[in-house]
């Protein structure tokens, strides 16, 4: 017995689960992409942006009578002048660390020396502070003492980690300024040190430290009221 | 790094600048014509800095230097790889750009020089000892130390972009590269801005001049950048 088999069933191939889902997650992509570029869109419309453009100043003047101009750059003139050093006198470049010594404009000396950290001490029982920089501007060397002891002030101990001394005498240290000191006001001092690797480093509390050969030569050729100058 | 060290022959070089300034204030710029109203008032207000003992700085807008000096004597130079004035501005749209009235004398209000500093403290004290410090002196006194060179308390090194609160409303940039103009970074910085102002931040510029400089001259310039600190801004050719 035959039968005729009935013709199989047409397979019908359904597309994966998982492509289905491609065109939901393209558009919710879309739209997420489209939401973000219109907040950052708002979030810059808010925003302000530097702009940089080339100066171009504004005249501060309107000018004036020439005659009158030139009396005015004339008298200008004369009070730069009669600020300008004369003589000897010494320049200090506290971030390079280099002392420079001229006479007349003459560059005498260059040496390497040591200026002040700019950290700042705190004493823990009051929080008083000192903030150890080397000065800036202009100085006038005020007196030059050959041997000169240090009288430790109370922030050389603090710095230790010590109560300063109640007995004066124990302040006294005849070793740490080396053979000269120029003494610059507020007792910011130009001396030796026992330190002499330092040198050419921000090391110090305010004082300016040079070398041996370098502070003789300097205090040999610099007198009484010479001027500094701290940059 | 574009720095002059000021040697015998530069000092007078200086000087020279300086007789120069005022001379070109004089005869108008070299010419017969009348003198130049604007060199003849950055003179005046130098003048007038030259007065006190403090070190101030002149920018120099034409030339693109700054000056360190004291007492109209230079001190030393900077070189300036160029000067913008900076504003904000809304991204989508743009004001005009305030410019500085020149010559004037600035004051810095709030500087990173005096900002910017470590601070130390011991913990507590004890009581002071001289045997603490070193052996009893001796009587000739030797210039020599003792133990082995103290380790000094590490200095940090100043930054190479820092700004300054000035006393005429604007800023003072030092920066090692000026602000980017290209369209992305414009972008992404108004987006920050936005995004700061959504947040409820207060956010109040101020116009700024920039002054785009190498890393190490930015360094240098940093401590002279305290409370009070005056600068002559000049642009006169």
């Amino acid at each position: 017995m035959s039968a005729e088999l009935p013709p199989p069933a047409e397979v019908v191939q359904e597309p994966p689960r998982s492509s289905r889902w491609v065109p939901v997650l393209l558009v919710v992509l879309l739209t997420l992409l489209l939401l973000a570029a219109g907040t950052t869109l708002v979030l810059a419309r808010f925003g302000e942006v530097a702009v940089a453009v080339p100066l171009r100043p504004l005249p501060a003047t309107d000018g004036g009578d020439p005659v009158a101009l030139e009396q005015r750059a004339a008298a200008a003139r004369h009070a730069l002048e009669q600020w300008r050093p004369r003589g000897v006198y010494i320049v200090v470049d506290t971030y390079r660390n280099r002392l420079r010594l001229y006479r007349n404009g003459e560059l005498l000396r260059t040496a390497s020396c040591s200026t002040g950290t700019g950290i700042v001490l705190r004493d823990p029982r009051n929080g008083r502070q000192w903030v150890f920089d080397t000065p800036l501007g202009e100085r006038l060397v005020e007196r030059k003492v050959k041997n000169p002891v240090w009288a430790k002030p109370d922030w050389a101990f603090i710095e230790e980690g010590m109560l300063p001394p109640t007995d004066p005498n124990e302040r006294f240290d005849p070793n740490s300024l080396g053979d000269y000191a120029l003494y610059i006001g507020d007792g910011y001092i130009i001396h030796g040190t026992l330190f002499k690797t330092l040198l050419g480093r921000r090391v110090t509390h305010g004082c300016i430290r040079l070398g041996d050969e370098d502070l003789e030569f300097v205090y040999r050729r610099t007198p009484i009221g010479s001027r500094v100058y701290l940059y | 790094m574009r720095t002059w060290n000021l040697s015998t022959a530069a000092h007078r070089l200086a000087a020279a600048f300086i007789s120069i300034s005022v001379a070109t204030a004089t005869r108008g710029g070299g010419t017969e014509s009348a003198p130049q109203p604007q060199a003849v008032a950055a003179v005046e207000l130098e003048a007038q800095l030259a007065k006190t003992p403090a070190v101030y700085l002149v920018v120099d807008t034409v030339r693109r230097v700054i000056d360190i000096r004291a007492r109209a004597l230079n001190l030393d130079r900077l070189a300036l790889k160029g000067i913008e004035v900076v504003v904000y501005q809304p991204f989508f749209s743009s004001r005009q750009v305030p410019m500085p009235e020149l010559p004037a004398i600035w004051t810095i209000e709030n500087g990173p020089g005096d900002t910017d500093r470590e601070t130390i403290a011991p913990k507590e004290l004890r009581p002071y000892s001289s045997g603490d410090e070193e052996e009893e002196a001796p009587a000739t006194p030797v210039p020599t130390p003792v133990g082995p060179t103290p380790t000094p308390t590490p200095v940090p090194e100043p930054p190479v972009r820092y700004r300054a609160h000035l006393d005429n409303g604007w800023d003072l940039w030092v920066v090692d590269a000026l602000p980017a103009r290209d369209w992305p970074s414009r972008f992404a910085e108004a987006v920050r801005d936005g995004w700061r102002r959504l947040h409820g931040e207060e956010v109040r510029f101020r116009p700024a001049l920039a002054l785009a400089m190498e890393g190490e001259d930015a360094r240098r310039l940093h401590h002279l950048m305290r409370t009070g600190t005056k600068i002559l801004v000049v642009a006169t050719p």
